[in-house]
């Protein structure tokens, strides 16, 4: 219970230095920070295999991917105060965080933990649990989120597709046109 | 529970001490292999046979000046090569490199921890690794060294998924990611290379591309980009950044050893520990032949020969053996 605490701490100054930061690097790395948090959270849960999959998948390939994009584009930058483009998002971002720690902060003051028990077992969140539960009785969903996935996949690479790819290499190319290699770079 | 503790501190301890020695011989091996491949000596003026090498290294790299880039990002660029460190460093803690000993009336099993899910903490653990790379390279503010972070960054997410998917196979035949109960399911099954080995090519491929050796060495390609992520940095930063790249060398040569080739199983006549170590020599002599022998990839054939032949050839063989396995075949 007392880890949990500490966890907690560190991952709301994490998340608020995501916001707060200036360098976009360093908000990337905070977020992982956060991400990390939430794992060891899973740990003290004993829902090891949610633990190992939240930083395979969040702190290994989402936020790698978050940085190489960040560091790509403010690389020798000098950062600069944008002007916000929705006015008043500040204001309407500040009430509604109150709202929900005012009503999560409600719910825990009224209600005692061991009221809000749900219908897992303690061993959810082991490797066999989550998948028998994944390949039993959720498997429809899993196959429509993977198909979902596979769509968004193929649709970038249709998106980034351009018409010089096909051309050889040695074929002299139009004036004016730049052909990226569409081999490296369009991934999703 | 004091003495479990005891025994903690000191397997922690003694794993450290083996993998930070292991990594400065393991230098010096691939040093003078190197040398042999190439028709020449290798270092063997310090010390017997060159024996002393590393510890001259180490000092010279600890009394060098720690220099940093008038427009590095202070933190980020100390951070940097800890995370490489820390990553290469702690994946070791699950790898069992030998059979549970009995001292003094205890049971000691020779690794760390024993959790269930090993091999998944391994890859989580691991995957970590590439974020020392990235943010060295961007923190150093040069463009060399930002191109190899970013090549890094593509390289190892990109082959990732293929590592990944070349071990289900193991977990598929082991019914378990526990790596003690993969190597005692070798024990009678037989040891998976052999049903496994398209997935053992993939994966030692695969190995070598995540630890950023020739012929994946893009990252810190000396005639294109000067030394890559590391360009900037000097004396024990760099040393550590090294540190994690041998380590990671050996980590993925007991790997191969632990999911392929029955871990510390062996004929009784040496103890398992020692034919550990034998087969992760030999896995680490396989690493450096490699690397004397092969050129570097080019860019673009790295990044197709990893998503159109790795990704694709893993996972049939995964389909395969989920098909042989299940009793479907």
């Amino acid at each position: 219970m007392v880890g949990i605490f500490i966890i907690g701490i560190i991952m709301l100054a994490a998340a608020v230095a995501v916001i707060v930061v200036r360098q976009p690097v360093h908000s990337a790395l905070a977020l992982v920070g956060v991400t990390l948090g939430l794992a060891m959270i899973y740990l003290i849960l004993q829902a090891e295999f949610l633990a190992v999959a939240q930083v395979i998948v969040y702190a290994g390939a989402i936020m790698v991917l978050f940085l190489f994009v960040v560091t790509l584009l403010t690389a020798g930058k000098e950062e600069t105060e944008t002007k916000d483009l929705l006015s008043g998002q500040r204001w309407a971002s500040v009430i509604t965080g109150l709202v929900v720690g005012v009503g999560l902060a409600v719910v825990i003051a009224t209600h005692h933990p061991t009221k809000l028990a749900t219908s897992l077992s303690s061993s959810f969140g082991g490797l066999h649990p989550i998948g028998q539960e994944l390949w039993g009785p959720y498997f429809l969903l899993l196959a429509g989120v993977a198909l979902m996935l596979l769509t968004g996949a193929i649709g970038v690479l249709v998106l980034n597709r351009t018409e010089g790819t096909k051309a050889p290499r040695s074929r002299p190319l139009p004036h004016g046109v730049s052909v990226s290699d569409g081999e490296g770079e369009s991934r999703p | 529970m004091i003495l479990q503790i005891i025994v903690l501190v000191v397997k922690v301890l003694l794993l450290v001490g083996i993998l930070m020695g292991g990594f400065a011989y393991v230098m010096l091996l691939e040093r003078r292999l190197l040398g042999f491949f190439q028709l020449r000596l290798g270092p063997n003026r310090v010390g017997p046979g060159g024996m002393l090498q590393p510890i001259a290294d180490a000092l010279k790299m600890m009394l060098k000046e720690d220099l940093m880039p008038a427009g590095a990002d202070p933190l980020v660029y100390r951070l940097a090569p800890v995370i490489a460190a820390f990553a290469a460093l702690s994946v070791d803690a699950v790898i069992p490199f030998g059979a549970p000993i009995h001292l003094f009336g205890l049971t000691i099993s020779l690794d760390i921890a024993n959790p269930s899910i090993g091999l998944l903490i391994i890859f989580a653990l691991s995957s970590l690794g590439v974020y020392g790379l990235v943010l060295g390279g961007w923190a150093s503010q040069n463009k060399y060294s930002l191109l190899g972070g970013i090549r890094a960054t593509a390289q190892i997410i990109s082959y990732e998924l293929a590592m990944g998917l070349s071990v289900m196979g193991v977990l598929l035949m082991a019914h378990t990611a526990n790596l003690e109960g993969i190597v005692l399911a070798q024990k009678t099954h037989g040891w998976f290379w052999l049903p496994q080995i398209i997935p053992f090519l993939v994966f030692t491929i695969t190995a070598i591309a995540e630890t950023n050796r020739t012929p994946f060495d893009l990252p810190e390609a000396e005639s294109e980009l000067v030394a890559g992520y590391h360009t900037e940095y000097s004396g024990m930063r760099f040393a550590l950044y090294y540190v994690a790249e041998y380590i990671n060398m050996i980590t993925q040569s007991g790997l191969i050893v632990t999911l392929f080739f029955g871990g510390w199983l062996g004929p009784s006549f040496l103890p398992p520990i020692i034919w550990y170590f034998i087969k992760v020599l030999i896995a680490i002599f396989v690493f450096v032949w490699i690397r004397a022998t092969l050129p570097r990839f080019r860019y673009d054939k790295l990044m197709s020969f990893g998503w159109k032949i790795l990704l694709p050839v893993a996972f049939i063989y995964f389909l395969g053996t989920a098909a042989f396995v299940s009793g479907v075949l």
